[in-house]
């Protein structure tokens, strides 16, 4: 059995309220304790945790905070909420359930960032967790707990929640700062990093709901134990979102190192009755897939890089062995050119060059040959966009190709195959033909 | 704010060793290697680079993933590969991409041949693709505007236009709709984007995506050839080439001149050169007989003109607009004075040693100034009407060098969104807000001048606070660099006080002497100040020098009145109508009227020469002319001709010598070229100055150390010049006026721009009209003074109470008509 | 403004392209657009109040761009040239500037629909377990309710309901087929819809998460 950190009696009846949540040991002993550290102590202590942000990238959050300038500048916190990558639901649940550990979270990351001014990006489409959380923040500012000159210390903080309108770009961090300064939402050249040129030209501090709603515990229980939790460079605990073909979806916190069949058999359930995996994404609908042969893979950030894919937000979507690769592909496909914002020219032309494609696989059009260049159009994107929404459709796209192409192949005969029986037939539009 | 200093470096790219400025972004260091790396959405006139096409993708050595040129800034060391088989795949990918579906429609694109597209495609491009999906097909074009087609099929979405109407211009009209591969340029509900600075678009679009309609299948670029020259249809003196087919002028680029345009024009100086060929245009001389004006020869207009004004005698007075050259003001003014013996010649209509003492070369400001000073203060003039390219120098010194702005202005002003702080006097004010401000500054009373201005105190203070301590911190309060444009018109209203305040605030902000602050005047015509340079001016012989004239010289004012009056008799009129341009068009109506003679320099017969010319000359146009003209700043700027005269045009100094001559008096001048030399020879702080060294950039003389030593120093101004008090409404409303950045023949006669001609509008705040029961749109008669004027009522939230604006400049109902301090309006 | 054909599943508009507003040209008998002045446009001012507010809680009350729409929205049922109008009128901006903003997202609705947003999640998870049937359904059911705007939308992030529905914020899930005419009836008529399916009352997965 996992320690379990955030998800502890996450059911409990109003814990979404200050006052179960204080009586739980919130806003308490361990925040007078952040808050009594100096900026630097504080940021060591992050650094020492070995926490890294549980949004997608992976980096050390306390790094990030230590990359931010030190001086009477105007400064940000901002906390990434736009959870948007699909098969991610974890940070709905967590904010849902307990918004004040986020929002006490946000209070110690705000005192290590040096930040005044703090906003809460949530995508609009969460309007139950919106309302929850906008109830939460005004209860804090009541009790105190946001505002000037919090439990009589230096700082003060002022927050906002921020419903975005629907847009997966904004999850990236500097299309986000975009989209919260009321622009489309764009993602900017890097350099210069918000650390250094954020939100309003301001110093800001970006990080994912989990990766602050952690802070408190490392806090209480201490980096150098947190840091024991899990393995090598991915301490701690994480929560899962499984989904998909298992029986059992939703969210598990499990310890970093967990074998990633204990995560889809044990905790999810694991495909239904007679099924087995076909192929999985470790790490939401960016990561490259694995197969059914990489289920006793350890779930960590190093381990799944080594296996070419990414933890990424901890999304695990499972596909069954009755799925189509074709039609996971094409939704894959469809999705990020849906959401590509357009601003740079290989991932606007490229997701939807990439769709055309598999369109064309579907309506029985293709050659086998297409998928070298379905191949080679991916090799094209990956590395060449302004931000990594491109890669983010090329990657896992380039992987199924490369894993599945037999299938791949066979598709594209049965529905060549089918087309000229239909044309010859002299009927309607093809149909879709399952392989 | 300094402005930025950079060290050189060295770096290397494809194995070739460059120096370069420490951070220049490497597309432009690459260049001082001779290595070209290819770009479209950089352009570094629209702010920060984007990095959005990716075509600028670069290996550079120590970084894994390719870079993008556009954002890289130069180190020390760099060493750059764009000739590698990543680097080369990269850029063909991302051609490939861009053509996707781009319709390759170039043998019938306008852009063909002139083409980033084109030219990018086949340097860097694969040569194929491998796309075979139907490619996008549009109806095409669309109107964007009526003086911009767009084709959205061609478009590759790198967003210049859209960042130029954002970043640049600022007017947030033309936008990104939707997003993703579905992302297109366009405008809020299909309104068209008209804005005054939209033309730049075309310019900017590196594919055939928009395109000009005026232009749209007049030429190809092997039909065509470019030449530069300096529009002048406004003050702002915009470099620009004119691109000439067959003699006719079929559009104008703007010729990238930093001291000056920065690069950009207004739509009136890029579309208006329709009118060079104008039906309208005076082409062959005119004279009077049996009450019409007919065509005659040259030997006849000349001889009738010249035996008019030998009769006239000093009883000739001679007007110079806005337009006319340095040269032909010189020799006007040579005509006027050395050959007729008249004393009466002006230009401006102020008084010529306030402008002389407000031009003095230690108190000059350049107009690079404008971009790096740490506050700039607008006073009395809308530079976006005035001086059009100046407001988009003065956001681009808000935007990207945050200048602190401050406005001060009896009309709300479209810079006061920009604007860290907007002040507000009532029309008739200026010299007391002048006086007021001075006084905050330097101290004095504020309170009596403040209220005789109808300007808020509190606000004038502090305004004044900004002022002083603009370029210091808290610890260290000083005024810093700052630059104050102003109005020559102010002068105008109430010129007596504003220079002797002006003078004193500018002392007491220490601009005295100052690199990077001072005055920067916005006159009211294009050559304003070139001509009182040049000596067209009462009073003073070019150069600030002394006449050695008897008696009183008349100023325009003057001049009309002695007409009336009948102690002059004759007119000459370089470029001029003075019902059109001055103040009191029913008093210079009754002048022109009275006058036996008038002749006229003209390109066009407006209603003041239709009516009461005697001869007209056919005038050049500006595309025309050769000469010089010089800019507020002080900077000498070169025309050249770009066509053959039309029709029997002859140049204007030809006319003003031959005139000379047949009068008695041989001026010496044989070409163009010697007008410049006897000019430059006239004007102690021009010496030196030649056309050559003029150039295509200009020369500012006031940065010239020798050139500021031999400027005359203007006597001392009265200072104890009573300022006047602004009218007291009483149930009326004040007037106040402003001139469109539309007005002028020019947009009337530009077949593109005719839909751009204002009509006269009354702008009001929105109580004023509540009051007197008018609403938005409607038709009214605003009357003042005994005369009157029909207008539609334009309501404008920010406006005062008690003030309304009606235009001047414009062919019918202008405000010049009123010549009123407070009208009454009612309903047509 | 043509309805699209849908064609293979595509939504196609008259002229061929999937993407609306490419044809339009600009109507030159227009004025262009530029800040509205509030002496010409009038707000309605529980409308005005309630942008102001946003406008207030930011550095730059620009950021309040997106609540400022959303307010709009609510009011007009769309983000309508009117209501774009107004929003602008308020924050000093261009309306041109909101329109650009209302047309990345994909909540803000750029063209006249019903104003009680149904949204079904077709993406990887959601598909997996049958949201294209479920959407078809829906459609079929619902197709002739004016005032719903039922469409296909990406991930809302409650995979662990899929397939599942945001009717107007309210997450239902997972929606097994004989649920659905019951659903569309409650969606029609503004009911709570399955109650007993929704997100908010779903209790943790994880096993362990209650205990101590």
């Amino acid at each position: 059995m996992t320690q379990k950190i955030l998800f502890k009696n996450i059911d409990e009846p109003g814990l979404a309220t200050l006052d179960v949540y204080r009586a739980r040991g919130g806003y308490g002993e361990r925040l007078r304790m952040a808050l009594s550290m100096s900026r630097d102590a504080l940021v060591e202590e992050l650094k020492a945790s070995g926490l890294r942000g549980r949004g997608g990238a992976g980096f050390s959050m306390g790094t990030k905070a230590s990359f931010l300038p030190k001086g009477q500048l105007d400064k940000y916190l901002v906390c990434n909420a736009d959870e948007s990558e699909p098969g991610t639901f974890k940070d709905r649940e967590l904010m849902q359930k307990c918004p004040h550990m986020l929002i006490e979270g946000m209070i110690i990351a705000a005192y290590a960032a040096g930040a005044n001014r703090s906003f809460i990006y949530l995508r609009g489409e969460y309007e139950q967790q919106a309302d929850i959380l906008e109830r939460a923040v005004h209860e804090a500012k009541v009790a105190g707990f946001i505002g000037d000159r919090i439990l009589g210390t230096d700082l003060s903080l002022s927050m906002w929640v921020h419903r975005g309108a629907g847009a997966y770009i904004c999850g990236e961090e500097t299309a986000l700062l975009d989209s919260l300064e009321g622009k489309r939402g764009n993602p900017r050249l890097k350099p210069p990093f918000p650390a250094n040129q954020g939100l309003y030209q301001g110093p800001t501090l970006i990080n994912n709901v989990e990766t602050l709603a952690t802070l408190p515990h490392i806090i209480e229980m201490g980096a150098e134990h947190y840091a024991k939790i899990g393995v090598q460079n991915s301490t701690g605990t994480k929560l899962v979102s499984v989904s998909g073909h298992v029986q059992r979806p939703g969210n598990y916190e499990i310890e970093l190192g967990m074998s990633s069949r204990d995560i889809i058999y044990g905790l999810a359930g694991g495909p239904g009755e007679g099924r087995s995996v076909k192929l999985w994404f470790p790490g939401g609908s960016s990561s490259p897939v694995l197969t059914g042969d990489d289920l006793d893979l350890s779930y960590d950030f190093d381990t799944l890089a080594k296996a070419g894919t990414m933890l990424g937000s901890g999304a695990i979507i499972v596909a069954d062995d009755q799925s189509s690769v074709v039609d996971i592909a094409l939704k894959t496909a469809q999705f990020y050119r849906h959401e590509s914002c357009g601003k740079c020219t290989p991932c606007r032309e490229g997701t939807n060059w990439t769709v055309k494609m598999l369109e064309r696989i579907k309506s029985g059009d293709a050659t086998p040959m297409d998928l070298d260049l379905m191949a080679s159009v991916c090799e094209n994107i990956i590395g060449n966009c302004l931000c990594v929404l491109g890669d983010a459709m090329a990657m896992p796209i380039g992987s199924m190709v490369k894993k599945f192409r037999g299938e791949f192949e066979e598709y594209i005969e049965a529905a060549r195959a089918a087309a000229e029986r239909e044309l010859l037939a002299g009927l309607a539009p093809t149909q879709p033909v399952a392989a | 704010m300094p402005r930025p200093e950079h060290r050189s470096i060295t770096f290397t790219i494809d194995g070739r060793e460059v120096q370069a400025p420490e951070n220049t972004i490497l597309v432009d260091a690459a260049k001082l290697g001779d290595v070209e790396i290819p770009v479209f959405c950089y352009e570094p006139k629209l702010g920060q680079p984007v990095g959005a096409c990716r075509m600028c993708l670069v290996e550079i050595e120590g970084i894994p993933k390719l870079q993008t040129g556009c954002s890289t800034p130069v180190k020390d060391g760099m060493v750059v590969h764009t000739q590698t088989a990543r680097v080369k795949e990269a850029q063909a990918a991302v051609v490939e991409f861009l053509l996707i579906n781009h319709p390759l429609d170039c043998p019938v694109c306008d852009k063909g041949g002139e083409c980033p597209l084109q030219d990018i495609s086949y340097g860097w491009g694969g040569g194929t693709t491998r796309f075979i999906e139907p490619k996008r097909h549009f109806v095409k074009p669309l109107e964007l505007s009526p003086l911009i087609a767009i084709d959205r099929e061609r478009c590759i979405l790198c967003y210049r236009c859209v960042r130029f109407s954002q970043e640049v211009s600022e007017d947030y009209q033309l936008v990104l709709h939707e997003r993703g591969a579905a992302t297109f340029v366009g405008t809020f509900d299909g309104h068209p984007y008209v804005a005054p600075f939209s033309g730049n678009i075309i310019e900017l679009c590196p594919v055939g995506a928009l395109t000009s309609r005026p232009y749209r299948f007049r030429a190809r670029p092997w039909d065509i050839e470019g030449s530069g020259s300096v529009c002048t249809l406004c003050p702002a003196q915009c470099n620009v080439s004119f691109t000439v087919r067959d003699e006719r002028v079929l559009r104008v680029l703007a010729r990238q001149n930093d001291g000056v345009d920065d690069g950009w024009l207004c739509d009136k100086g890029r579309f208006a050169y329709q009118s060079v060929h104008s039906d309208e245009r005076v082409t062959q001389p005119l004279l009077r007989d049996g009450g019409e004006l007919r065509p005659v020869s040259w030997e006849r207009a000349l001889a009738t003109a010249a035996g008019l004004l030998k009769k006239a005698g000093a009883g000739v007075a001679g007007l110079a607009g806005g337009e006319s050259t340095n040269e032909e003001g010189f020799l006007l003014q040579r005509l006027i004075r050395e050959v007729l013996g008249s004393s009466h010649v002006d230009a401006a209509g102020v008084d010529p040693v306030d402008l002389w003492s407000l031009a003095r070369p230690d108190l000059q400001a350049s107009l690079q100034d404008v971009e790096y000073a740490h506050t700039v203060l607008v006073l009395g003039t809308e530079p976006v009407d005035d001086m059009p390219i100046l407001d988009l120098r003065i956001r681009k010194g808000v935007r990207r060098n945050r200048v602190k702005l401050a406005v001060a202005t009896a009309r709300p002003s479209s810079l006061d969104a920009s604007a860290a702080l907007s002040v507000r006097y009532a029309p008739g004010g200026e010299g007391a807000f002048v006086t007021a401000l001075t006084a905050a500054v330097y101290g004095g009373d504020v309170d009596a001048p403040a209220a005789a201005a109808g300007a808020d105190v509190d606000a004038i203070r502090t305004l004044a606070e900004l002022l002083r301590t603009g370029g210091g911190d808290d610890d260290n309060r000083a005024p810093g660099d700052v630059v104050i444009v102003w109005g020559t018109r102010l002068l105008g209203a109430d010129g007596g006080a504003v220079t002797p305040a002006l003078l004193k605030l500018a002392s007491g902000l220490a601009l005295t002497g100052r690199d990077g602050g001072g005055l920067l005047a916005v006159p009211a015509s294009t050559n304003e100040r070139g001509l009182l340079e040049a000596g067209v001016a009462p009073g003073l012989a070019p150069g600030f020098g002394d006449t050695g004239a008897a008696g009183e010289s008349y100023a325009e004012a003057g001049i009309a009145r002695a007409l009336r009056d009948g102690d002059l008799t004759a007119l000459y009129l370089l470029h001029d109508d003075p019902i059109l341009s001055r103040p009191d068009a029913v008093g210079w109506d009754r002048a022109l009227e009275k006058a036996t003679t008038v002749v006229a320099h003209a390109q066009f017969l407006t209603a003041g020469l239709r009516e009461h010319a005697t001869v007209v000359f056919p005038a050049e146009s500006y595309a025309e002319k050769e000469g010089t003209v010089t800019h507020p700043d002080g900077r000498v700027q070169r025309l050249r001709p770009a066509i053959g005269r039309q029709g029997q045009t002859r140049p204007e100094w030809w006319v003003l010598s031959e005139l000379s001559r047949r009068l008695g008096a041989d001026m010496g001048i044989l070409t163009g070229a010697m007008a410049s030399r006897q000019l430059f020879d006239a004007v102690p702080f021009y010496a030196g100055l030649t056309l050559d060294r003029i150039g295509g950039r200009g020369v500012r003389w006031p940065a010239d150390p020798a050139a500021a030593a031999a400027f005359p120093p203007p006597p001392e101004v009265r200072r104890d010049v009573a300022y006047e008090t602004t009218a007291t409404p009483n149930g009326a409303l004040r007037l106040g006026t402003f001139r469109s950045i539309w007005a002028g023949i020019e947009v009337e006669l530009s077949p593109a721009l005719t839909f751009l001609t204002p009509r006269q509008q009354v702008e009001m705040a929105p109580a004023d009209a509540r009051r007197l029961g008018v609403a938005h749109g409607d038709k009214v008669v605003v009357a003042g003074d005994g005369a009157s004027l029909e207008a539609t009522v334009v309501l404008r939230n920010a406006a005062s109470p008690g003030s309304v604006f009606l235009q001047t400049g414009i062919q019918t109902d202008a405000a010049n008509g009123l010549d009123a301090a407070l009208v009454e309006i009612h309903k047509a | 403004m043509s309805t699209p054909r849908i064609v293979n599943g595509i939504a196609r508009y008259e002229h061929g392209s999937r993407v609306p507003g490419w044809d339009e040209a600009a109507d030159l008998t227009k004025d262009p657009a530029g800040v509205p002045d509030p002496a010409v446009v009038e707000v309605p001012a529980d409308l005005r109040l309630e942008i102001e507010s946003y406008m207030a809680r930011y550095p730059d009350s620009r950021s309040a761009a997106i609540p400022a729409l959303k307010a709009a929205q609510q009011r007009y049922g769309w983000c309508s040239p009117e209501a774009i109008e107004q929003a602008a009128c308020v924050m000093r901006l261009t309306p041109g500037y909101l329109a650009a903003v209302a047309g990345f997202y994909d909540q803000l609705e750029t063209r006249p629909v019903g104003r009680r947003p149904v949204y079904v999640c077709t993406n990887i998870s959601c598909s997996l377990r049958g949201a294209d049937a479920l959407l078809a359904a829906l459609q079929d059911e619902l197709g002739d309710a004016p005032d719903v705007n039922l469409r296909g939308f990406e991930c809302l992030g409650a995979c662990d309901i899929a397939p599942m529905v945001s009717v107007e914020g309210v997450y239902v899930g997972p929606v097994d087929a004989d649920e659905i005419p019951e659903l569309a009836r409650q969606i029609r008529a503004g009911d709570e819809p399955l109650p007993a399916k929704q997100l908010i009352n779903r209790p943790s997965q994880d096993p362990d998460a209650s205990a101590a």
